[in-house]
């Protein structure tokens, strides 16, 4: 994402006492961007109260902290290859497929419906202070 | 040919602070808070004296700076309008009709780009 | 309910029920010495039987509160402690209004406050802990409570969960302050620590923020500071923070001022030493 960050060079005015001797100022200028360029991003903390937030949330399992660990069916972290252990979550779950399981709906797509499990149960063990925590929070808030 | 109106909201009704050249921005309508580069914070500036197209906004940039674009800055500003509207702090008006005194039974449903 | 604990940490006062007496009694020894509350406390938790049934078989310890997961798992009675201390994070998570809270730890001196921010894991529940035994007022690992009208940092200094690797380095203190053995929790093997006495005993003072550091620990670090751009700082806190949105302008402001007037560096580090050579360094800086 190529944010433009120097629109704007320094401020340079000149100006003479009395218009005699007048140095034309200088202006900022201001850099308009290629049509491409990214110059607005939007902040999306897992965390918010409308509804409409819930479905950008995920939640990476396992969290990024813990890269390379398997995930066993009741949701504890394991040794990677441990007999019976899921591997990580190819993609991130969203707040909506995470609140869909836990109403006993679908599996996600593309996910096998153990794996899905032992994954719902790793996040329904999230602490606080863990990745993914505040987005499984934020489908408990009322609306 | 005149391209879409954009309407923002008034200077009022969001706030924002400088860090270090980038602009955040919290739009108080929707609670949204957005990090702005420049032009975008002064794109919002210049529509803070009513809607304008993309031609008309170059034209209000112009008058407090030097504007460098690539190409064409109408085409540079429609770029960033579109970034402005798909964050939610710009808006298309509908454009006012030639001869705003009388009312007729498709203006109102008269359908922008 | 049957068992009950009052405390404050800090400027918030939370009541704990259970239905069992063990997490209890494990909470008013490891609390030993912090103040009651004075008047209504501002959040409940209440460790409750899973089922009726599980309260005395095969004891299930489900986390309440005023503010509760309801799909979240329970945890077995031995880990009810932990239970406990997770009850009381999910209060201020889910709950907190009146300060913006920053995911992050805080240690003090000289009335400024540095804030350690970062993923779980990347140290800083260890370091604080750590800094806090060598001469710098600990001001909490979890949560900094920022004041959106003063500006402050308030500290809320509740036990340090370590794991097993960080336990070695507290091998010199009070034994009275470590709480029981756990093992088998989501972090794997953990005792909880409390803080030291000063840390308790001036738990009321605030401190004005003057240091944000982004650690990062692993033995393949070398230890650098780099300068992170208030930007950056700025996209990085709010994601750090569970109640940025819920408290609006309020939160902006007061975010943006943080950010505009703290310094923030990264630091990476492979030994604790390291990492405490690295905080007092920029502190000096």
């Amino acid at each position: 994402m190529g944010i433009v960050r120097d629109g704007m060079s320094e401020v340079k005015q000149d100006e003479g006492v009395s218009g005699r001797g007048f140095v034309p100022s200088r202006r900022t200028v201001l850099a308009l961007g290629a049509v491409a360029a990214s110059t607005v991003v939007t902040v999306r903390p897992a965390f918010a109260q409308t509804a409409g937030s819930v479905l950008t949330c995920e939640i990476p399992v396992p969290s990024p902290d813990k890269v390379g660990n398997y995930i066993a069916s009741d949701g504890t972290l394991v040794p990677p290859g441990t007999p019976g252990a899921f591997a990580p979550a190819p993609r991130p779950l969203t707040g909506e497929e995470v609140r869909a399981m836990m109403n006993h709906g679908p599996t996600p797509a593309g996910f096998d419906p153990d794996a899905a499990q032992a994954y719902l149960n790793y996040i329904r063990r999230l602490q606080a202070g863990t990745s993914g925590f505040t987005c499984f929070a934020s489908l408990q808030m009322p609306r | 040919m005149a391209g879409p109106l954009y309407a923002a909201d008034p200077p009022g009704a969001v706030a924002s602070a400088d860090l270090e050249g980038l602009t955040a921005l919290f739009h108080a309508r929707s609670g949204t808070t957005h990090i702005l580069a420049p032009p975008a914070p002064q794109i919002l500036q210049a529509l803070a004296s009513g809607p304008a197209d993309a031609g008309e906004i170059a034209a209000r940039l112009a008058a407090d700076f030097e504007l460098a674009a690539e190409a064409d800055a109408a085409a540079a500003i429609s770029a960033r309008l579109a970034e402005l509207e798909a964050a939610g702090l710009v808006w298309r008006e509908s454009a006012p009709t030639a001869d705003s005194g009388t009312k007729t039974a498709a203006g109102s449903g008269q359908a922008l780009e | 309910m049957r068992h009950r604990f009052e405390l404050r940490v800090g400027p918030v006062a939370f009541r704990i029920g259970s239905a069992w007496r063990g997490p209890v009694d494990a909470l008013r020894r490891l609390y030993s010495g912090y103040p009651a509350p004075e008047g209504v406390c501002d959040f409940t938790v209440r460790l409750e039987p899973e089922r009726p049934w599980r309260r005395a078989l095969r004891p299930s310890v489900a986390i309440r509160g005023d503010y509760m997961l309801p799909g979240a798992a329970p945890l077995a009675l031995a880990h009810g402690l932990l239970a406990a201390e997770m009850g009381m994070n999910l209060q201020m998570a889910l709950g907190q209004r009146r300060f913006l809270l920053l995911h992050a730890a805080a240690v003090e001196r000289e009335g400024k406050a540095v804030l350690l921010t970062g993923h779980s894991g990347a140290g800083k529940s260890t370091l604080s802990a750590l800094l806090g035994e060598r001469g710098w007022r600990f001001m909490g690992d979890e949560f900094a409570l920022l004041d959106p009208e003063s500006g402050l940092i308030h500290s809320f200094p509740r036990t340090v969960s370590l794991k097993n690797e960080s336990l070695a380095l507290f091998g010199q203190v009070d034994p009275a302050r470590l709480g029981p053995v756990m093992e088998g929790t989501p972090k794997g093997t953990i005792r909880h620590l409390r803080p030291p006495a000063n840390a308790v005993a001036r738990m009321a003072e605030p401190a004005e923020p003057a240091l944000i550091l982004f650690p990062r620990f692993g033995s393949n670090m070398a230890g650098e500071a780099r300068e992170v751009g208030s930007a950056e700082v700025f996209v990085r806190l709010t994601q750090a923070s569970t109640n940025y949105v819920a408290l609006g302008r309020r939160g902006f402001v007061a975010l943006t001022r943080l950010v505009s007037s703290v310094p923030a560096r990264a630091i990476d580090y492979a030994t604790s030493d390291e990492g405490v050579r690295l905080v007092e360094e920029q502190w000096r800086g």
